[in-house]
C-alpha cells in the first residue's frame, strides 16, 4: 500500500511535468525525518503524522518554483541532474543535521502491540498504516477523478498546451501537482518510520522501488500506479517468506519480466 | 594530427608531473567512462542513467578472476570490455523499445537491480565492504605497481579508446546514430532498425565502460559497492554535461573538472557529496551549455565591461 502511495505521487509528477524525478526517495526520507523531529517537538504523534507531510510538501512547493520551474524547457539530461544533485543535497542533509546513524521510532501506544484477527496475529500499526495508506490513495483517486482541480490535473498530463490555452496557469498547476506528489512521498515515509525505522539510505532504497510502480503502472497512468505498488508490494511480501536476501532484487527481475512480455507496462497505453 | 589531438597528448604529459599519479590516472579512467556514455548521451541521444551497472559489473567479474586467479592484465581487460557489453545488451535490450523518460527509469531501475545483487551477494562481492585484494600482474617485466607504470598503461588505453570512439563516430555507423539522436522517426523511415542501432550504441557504450571499470579496480586494488551505485551513474553523466555532451571531447574536460572537483571538496569536508550536489544545482540552473559556455559567456562579460569603461571614460 505504501508502494502504491509513493508510485502514485511519483506518477504524478512524471506525467504532469514530465520531469523524471530523482529527489522522489529524498523527500520520503525527508518525511520520516520530519515526522521524528515533530514527535520531539509538539510531542504527539498524531499531530506530527500531520504536519510532516505538510512541511515535505512546502519544500516540495520550494523546489519546484525556485528550481525546476526554468528547468521545463532544458531537456531530460538538465532537469534529470537538478533532480539527482537535489537528492544528494537532501540526502546528505539529512545525515548533517540528523547524523549518519538511524533511529527507530516507537508507534503511538494504542497502536502497539498486535491484533488477534482469528486466523493471524498481526501488528496493530502495521494494520492502522495499511487502512491509513488505503484511505489517502482512496482519496487521492476522488480528488484527481471528482473534483475540479483533479480534473485540469489529468486534463494537464493529456495535453498540456490545451490546457494552458483554455485560460489555466499551467505553471501554477505544476507547483501544485509537485506539491501534492512530494506530500504523497512526505506522508509515506511518516508512516514508514515506526515499522523499519530511520536511515539516511532509506530514501535512496524508495527510490527505485517507486520507479518500477511508475514503469510498470504506465507514466502517468495513476490507478495503473496503484495497481502496480499493490503487485510490487505483494511480490515482495511473498518472496520474503521463502528468500529473505532477494526479495529486493525481485521487485526489479519482476519489472523486468512483466517489461520482456508487455514493454509499455502492465497498463500503460503509450 | 588535430590541434584537440595535440591538447589531448599535452595533458597526457603535463597531468602526471602536477597532480598525484593515482588522481591522473583515475582522471584517464574516468575519460573513458565518459567516452562510453558520451556515444549514447551526445552522439545517439539517450541519457542512461545506469551505465554503472557495466562498469560495476565488470569490475566485480575482472576483479574476482585477478584476485583467486591471477590472470593476465590484458585477459582482465578483454573479459571486462566483454562483460560490459554483454551486461550492455542484457540492460539495452529492454531499455531500447521506450524513450523519454520511460528509458531513462528504466536504466536506473535495472542499476538497482544489479546494486541489489552486489549489496546482498556478499560471499562474492563482500556487500558494502567492497571486494578488496585485488593486483596489478606484472606485464612483459613490467612492474605494474609502480603507480608511473600503471598511469603510462591507462594513459595509453585511454587514447586508444578515444582514437576507437573517434572513428565510430566518424563511420556511417556513427552518422546514423546521429541521425537517430536528430530525429529517430525520419530514420525509421529512411529505412534504419532505430532500435538495433540504439541497442549497438549500447553495447558499445558498455564495452568503454566494462574497460574502465576493470582499470579502476586494478587502480584501487579494491571493487567498492559504489562502482555499481546509481550515484556513480549520475556522476559520469554530470561529468559529461559538464564538459558538453556535443563534442568528442566534451567528457575528457568534464572528467578533469569533476575529478578535480570532488577530490578537492572531499579533503575539505566529509560529507562531501552534498558540496557536489549543490555544484550540479548550480551547474543546472547558471552553466547550462558546460564549461565551453560558461568560459564564452566568460568572456563575452568581459568584453562588455571594457566597453562599458571605455564609454564611462
Amino acid at each position: 500500500m505504501l508502494y502504491a502511495l509513493m508510485g502514485l505521487g511519483l506518477s504524478l509528477i512524471t506525467g504532469v511535468l514530465n520531469i523524471p524525478n530523482f529527489a522522489h526517495g529524498a523527500l520520503f526520507a525527508v518525511g520520516a525525518y520530519f515526522l521524528f523531529s515533530a514527535i520531539h517537538v509538539v510531542g504527539n504523534f498524531w499531530l506530527a503524522l500531520v504536519l510532516a507531510p505538510v512541511g515535505v510538501a512546502l519544500l516540495g512547493l520550494a523546489i519546484e518554483y525556485a528550481g525546476i520551474r526554468p528547468l521545463y524547457a532544458a531537456g531530460h539530461d538538465y532537469q534529470l541532474l537538478f533532480t539527482f544533485g537535489l537528492s544528494l543535497i537532501l540526502g546528505e542533509g539529512i545525515i548533517v543535521v540528523w547524523g549518519p546513524i538511524g533511529f527507530s521510532q516507537l508507534p503511538p501506544s494504542i497502536l502497539r502491540g498486535g491484533l488477534d484477527l482469528g486466523f493471524i496475529f498481526y501488528p496493530k500499526y502495521r494494520l492502522f498504516v495499511m487502512v491509513m495508506a488505503g484511505l489517502l490513495v482512496l482519496s487521492t483517486w476522488l480528488f484527481l477523478e471528482k473534483t475540479r482541480y483533479g480534473a485540469i490535473m489529468r486534463a494537464g498530463i493529456e495535453n498540456k498546451e490545451m490546457v494552458s490555452l483554455l485560460g489555466i496557469d499551467i505553471h501554477r498547476l505544476f507547483t501544485a501537482a509537485f506539491a501534492l506528489g512530494a506530500y504523497l512521498a512526505g506522508i509515506a515515509g511518516a508512516l514508514t518510520a515506526p515499522i523499519r525505522g530511520l536511515s539516511p539510505s532509506m530514501g535512496v532504497d524508495m527510490l527505485g522501488i517507486a520507479f518500477v510502480v511508475v514503469a510498470l503502472g504506465g507514466l502517468g497512468n495513476l490507478l495503473g500506479a496503484i495497481a502496480a505498488g499493490l503487485i510490487i508490494g505483494v511480490a515482495q511480501a511473498v518472496v520474503a517468506l521463502y528468500w529473505t536476501e532477494a526479495s529486493v532484487a525481485v521487485i526489479f527481475a519482476v519489472m523486468a519480466a512483466i517489461l520482456l512480455v508487455r514493454p509499455q507496462g502492465l497498463f500503460g497505453i503509450r | 594530427m588535430s590541434r584537440a589531438w595535440l591538447a589531448v597528448l599535452a595533458a597526457v604529459v603535463v597531468l602526471p608531473l602536477t597532480v598525484r599519479h593515482a588522481i591522473a590516472t583515475e582522471i584517464w579512467i574516468f575519460a573513458i567512462f565518459g567516452l562510453g556514455l558520451n556515444l549514447l548521451l551526445g552522439y545517439t541521444g539517450l541519457l542512461s542513467f545506469g551505465q554503472s551497472t557495466f562498469f560495476g559489473s565488470a569490475a566485480y567479474v575482472a576483479g574476482y578472476l585477478l584476485k583467486q586467479y591471477a590472470i593476465n592484465v590484458f585477459v582482465a581487460l578483454a573479459i571486462g570490455v566483454v562483460v560490459g557489453a554483454v551486461s550492455a545488451a542484457l540492460v539495452g535490450y529492454l531499455c531500447v523499445q521506450r524513450s523519454g523518460l520511460y528509458f531513462i527509469m528504466l536504466t536506473f531501475a535495472l542499476n538497482q537491480m544489479f546494486y541489489f545483487i552486489a549489496y546482498q551477494w556478499t560471499t562474492v562481492t563482500g556487500g558494502e565492504d567492497g571486494m578488496p585484494g585485488i593486483g596489478r600482474p606484472a606485464l612483459l617485466g613490467v612492474d605494474f605497481r609502480n603507480p608511473l607504470a600503471y598511469y603510462v598503461f591507462v594513459a595509453a588505453l585511454f587514447l586508444l579508446s578515444l582514437w576507437i570512439m573517434k572513428r565510430i563516430v566518424e563511420s556511417p555507423l556513427g552518422k546514423i546514430l546521429q541521425a537517430i539522436r536528430e530525429n529517430d522517426v525520419r530514420a525509421e523511415a529512411v529505412g534504419y532498425d532505430v532500435p538495433s542501432f540504439k541497442l549497438l550504441a549500447f553495447i558499445i557504450g558498455g564495452g568503454f565502460s566494462g574497460l574502465a571499470g576493470v582499470l579502476y579496480a586494478m587502480l584501487f586494488g579494491i571493487v567498492p559497492l559504489e562502482a555499481i551505485g546509481f550515484v556513480f551513474s549520475g556522476n559520469v553523466v554530470f561529468a559529461t554535461l559538464i564538459g558538453g555532451s556535443g563534442s568528442l571531447y566534451g567528457p575528457i574536460i568534464g572528467s578533469f573538472v569533476f575529478i578535480w572537483l570532488s577530490e578537492s571538496v572531499s579533503v575539505v569536508w566529509e560529507r562531501w557529496p552534498l558540496l557536489l550536489g549543490v555544484a550540479f544545482v548550480i551547474v543546472v540552473l547558471f552553466f547550462r551549455g558546460g564549461c565551453v559556455e560558461a568560459w564564452a559567456r566568460f568572456w563575452s562579460w568581459r568584453e562588455r565591461r571594457r566597453a562599458l569603461e571605455g564609454i564611462a571614460q
